[in-house]
């Protein structure tokens, strides 16, 4: 007898059908609409329809195997991408519409942890750290280097051993850690994560996870992660959301997805090499 | 009548795509297109870092520590080019003077050719070799690295940030370098003629001083500046327009040599034409 979960009892169509946007709930607002999302990139057809809610204060991962669109998902709400189709809003202003002057406004209210840190490594840590102190508020050098040195305590790094060492002297871990210091020196409302715990040891791991958390319930920010690491998504989410083939599939509270019995949920939570996400990778016009 | 029109047309058409020779002009076009496209994009963005100079107050550590890659650390790589070429230009040319007795006109014919042309090329062949390509390079891996994403998502230019600086530290330093490879080149030329032909060093000074008019000089130095321009933007434009990771970064920087070599060489051509026939 076939498995109720597995893909054989889901039509192609089923299996790739787009979740419906849930209600707001009581007490929640959200912060970052996105609304019947589209991006082609050629012939290549990589967000198909998301629509998706991020409430203010809360963490959501955003769960997907490799190619499924969550690099353009993030990157069209860094406002590096302008969709093809459909609309990111973030408060009232909606991205794709957004003048250079609003956009400059958004990127303040806005940080980014990239998956390598992205530190740019011609600086130190105090540059790299006070860059958009420097750069975009014109802060004088005094005041950078004391706003530096908080953020860098606020990851647990020991700021003044590590202020003059450049990037190639660092760990991976503290070099990601130096990244999140930068992600939230301008005290931003949102931080994005992308693949934030790729390629560390897992003490590491779980350093980054809880620093994801204590960042979330110290400064309140809303917080977008982009992650295909499981066990780290259930540790921080508040609401986990699944994108495959560039269309949300799933989208809840943690405790429900886990409970999901979509064969591609299915097969992301037991690792097996058998099943929908398989398959969908090996055909190579779908997702990127 | 139109049908018979047509027939032969039509084979005609599957001649020529069939010809070894149509695919030769076709990839010869695809190649001018290309690289046509690329002095497009590259001259936006010269523009786009111009627009930023004004704010170069603000990279003034980036634009010193460009200045003195591209300047200081060229220089003696291009003092012993420009020397050992002086040299060479001195054995060819005094031999063939020789004959006319005419060896006394080495300063002249030295001066000129290094102030003129030599000079300015050799200083921007070192660049766009030296400092073009690790430009390239250096973008390139800040690319891949999203390095330059990262400066986009906390709403810091890259053009000007990473472009405007490089460029106005070549500009900066190019002209210096030309001048260097001037006086290091016909010094070059003035101690072997002095050695092979007997020519003291004040003479062929003399020479040089008496051959040379202030445009010679002017123009060499003005070349260099549309040398640093060339260089820089393309270097710059290679760098920001990697892809494919580590394997993009070495086309990246192939990229950039090759086609700083083409439109230096296109450039140097156009403004000695209008040079020559302007002093006429």
């Amino acid at each position: 007898m076939a498995n109720p979960g597995s893909a054989t009892h889901y039509s192609k169509e089923k299996l790739e059908a787009a979740a419906p946007l849930a209600p707001v709930p009581a007490g929640k607002e959200p912060l970052i609409k996105i609304r019947d999302l589209h991006k082609r990139f050629g012939s290549r057809h990589i967000l198909r329809g998301i629509n998706l809610d991020v409430y203010k204060g809360e963490t959501l991962v955003i769960l997907g195997g490799s190619g499924s669109g969550k690099t353009t998902l993030i990157r069209h709400l860094m406002g590096m991408l302008r969709s093809d189709e459909g609309a990111v809003t973030v408060g009232d202003l909606n991205l794709n519409s957004a003048s250079a002057a609003d956009m400059e406004t958004y990127r303040k209210r806005m940080g980014v942890v990239f998956q390598g840190a992205a530190l740019l490594n011609s600086l130190t840590v105090l540059e790299n750290v006070g860059l958009p102190l420097v750069e975009v508020d014109h802060m004088p050098a005094g005041e950078v280097r004391k706003r530096v040195i908080e953020s860098l305590r606020k990851v647990y790094l020991p700021a003044e051993e590590i202020l003059n060492l450049k990037p190639a002297s660092l760990s991976g871990g503290m070099r990601k850690r130096v990244g999140i210091a930068r992600a939230i020196i301008q005290e931003p409302e949102i931080i994005l994560y992308d693949e934030p715990t790729t390629g560390l040891d897992p003490v590491t791991v779980n350093g980054v996870n809880e620093l994801t958390l204590e960042l979330q319930r110290t400064l309140g920010v809303t917080s977008l992660v982009i992650t295909h690491d499981l066990d780290a998504a259930f540790k921080i989410a508040d609401r986990v959301a699944m994108l495959y083939l560039g269309r949300i599939i799933a989208v809840g509270p943690k405790e429900e997805i886990r409970e999901n019995r979509h064969p591609v949920l299915q097969q992301l939570l037991t690792g097996s090499t058998h099943g929908p996400l398989t398959e969908a990778y090996l055909q190579p016009t779908k997702g990127t | 009548m139109a049908e018979p029109l047509r027939k032969k047309t039509t084979q005609m058409t599957e001649r020529l795509e069939v010809s070894p020779a149509v695919a030769v002009v076709e990839e010869i076009g695809r190649s001018i297109a290309r690289k046509a496209s690329v002095a497009g994009r590259a001259t936006l963005l010269f523009v786009d870092a111009c627009s930023y100079m004004s704010q170069a107050g603000r990279s003034l550590p980036v634009l010193i520590r460009q200045v003195e890659i591209s300047g200081f650390g060229s220089l003696m790589v291009l003092s012993l080019i420009a020397g050992l070429t002086g040299m060479i230009m001195a054995v060819q040319t005094g031999t063939a003077l020789k004959d006319f007795g005419m060896v006394n006109q080495l300063g002249a014919i030295i001066g000129a050719t290094f102030c003129r042309e030599m000079g300015p090329i050799w200083a921007a062949v070192i660049v766009l070799a030296r400092v073009g390509a690790s430009m390239a390079a250096e973008i390139g891996t800040m690319v891949v690295n999203e390095e330059v994403d990262a400066l986009r998502s906390m709403s810091i230019n890259p053009v000007r940030y990473l472009v405007m600086p490089r460029i106005l530290a070549l500009i900066i330093a190019m002209p210096i370098l030309t001048a260097v490879a001037d006086w290091v080149g016909m010094f070059g030329g003035a101690i072997i003629s002095n050695i092979t032909f007997n020519v003291s060093i004040s003479q062929f000074m003399a020479s040089a001083q008496q051959g040379l008019v202030g445009m010679d000089f002017f123009s060499g130095l003005f070349k260099s500046v549309v040398f640093a321009c060339i260089i820089g933007t393309i270097a710059c434009d290679r760098g920001l327009n990697t892809t494919d990771g580590a394997e993009g970064v070495g086309k990246s920087t192939t990229d950039s040599v090759v086609l700083n070599i083409v439109f230096v060489l296109l450039a140097d051509l156009i403004m000695t034409t209008f040079v020559q026939l302007w002093l006429n």
